[in-house]
């Protein structure tokens, strides 16, 4: 088993003012490459779609917090063309608020795994997510105020950024690079005040080539 | 981290357009323009965001004064394979 291999990052918080915006972002070169992007906006919008480099991307979810007057979603896109292409975002209609983007690509990716997400919790907001071996997690969580920390797993910081579009978002927050040991995983966001969601989602790594659960076992001296 | 500028202009009668017109890694520019975009455009929407939404005000009403702004909204670990010049000094724009 590998974990995925971490690759180019791109954040955007511009307002659109359209019902679509382009974004340009480098796609490693490798194999077994994917795209992600997760995204948040003022819900009297929705997403209605992402290509990369002209390639439709498989919506994940999209999901309305209420609450926090916001629409978060999650595209991704197995093997994309590599290179610098355009990842284009449609929208329902015009939007004139900021849209918080973070697109990161992977290499030596099996894909996407487990998806969870909770909407609006008193800080500290703690959830699970059970993932496969050397997989690696995303989280993502918005705010009212200013959010403080996102732990892969709870107990350990990890770097993010913040997006203030009419909410705090907090977004590209990922797993260290050696990923998860297979199981159950807990993951926390904490706000200075106020309900904060917490959406986290698996990468996984590549599948062993070698079939190691039965069968014989041949040791190369 | 690349800090990538936009300049923004209007498209048709109520929309933004965003072309890449350059990059810089210089916070003090950073500011400089995203300062200015506040005062300016980035002002003009937050004081008419729900009418903008609602299409009670064009974005074109802006632009009547105003041909361009510019803004630095997006990082980026790479730019290869982008022609964009990097800026080192405001004036270039």
């Amino acid at each position: 088993m590998a974990s995925p291999t971490k690759g180019n990052t791109t954040n955007s918080s511009a307002t659109p003012g359209a019902s679509s915006k382009n974004y340009t972002h480098n796609q490693n070169t490798g194999d077994d490459g994917l795209i992600v992007v997760q995204l948040s906006m003022t819900n009297n919008r929705n997403f209605t779609g992402a290509t990369y480099g002209g390639q439709a991307m498989t919506q994940l979810y999209q999901i309305n917090r209420g609450g926090l007057g916001q629409k978060m979603a999650f595209y991704y896109l197995e093997n994309p063309p590599t290179g610098s292409n355009t990842l284009t975002l449609s929208f329902s209609a015009s939007v004139w608020n900021g849209v918080s983007v973070h697109i990161r690509s992977f290499t030596d990716s099996g894909g996407i795994g487990a998806s969870n997400r909770t909407g609006g919790q008193s800080s500290p907001h703690s959830g699970d997510i059970t993932v496969e071996e050397d997989s690696l997690i995303m989280i993502t969580s918005c705010c009212v105020n200013v959010i403080l920390t996102q732990q892969i797993p709870t107990g350990t910081n990890r770097t993010f950024t913040t997006h203030n579009v009419n909410r705090q978002v907090a977004t590209g927050a990922i797993s260290a690079n050696g990923g998860h040991s297979a199981g159950t995983i807990n993951v926390r966001a904490t706000s200075a005040s106020g309900n904060l969601t917490l959406d986290r989602t698996e990468i996984k790594g590549l599948g062993s080539s070698v079939d190691t659960t039965g069968g014989d076992f041949f040791a190369i001296m | 981290m690349i800090t990538i500028i936009s300049k923004i202009e209007l498209e048709g009668t109520d929309n933004l357009k965003y072309t890449d017109v350059g990059y810089t890694e210089d916070v003090s520019i950073i500011n400089q323009i995203n300062e200015s975009y506040d005062s300016t455009l980035g002002k003009f929407i937050g004081e008419n965001r729900t009418k903008l939404t609602l299409g009670e005000v064009s974005i074109s009403e802006f632009f009547a004064t105003t041909e361009y702004v510019n803004e630095a909204a997006t990082q980026t670990d790479s730019i290869d394979g982008l022609s964009l010049i990097e800026i080192t000094n405001i004036n270039q724009l």
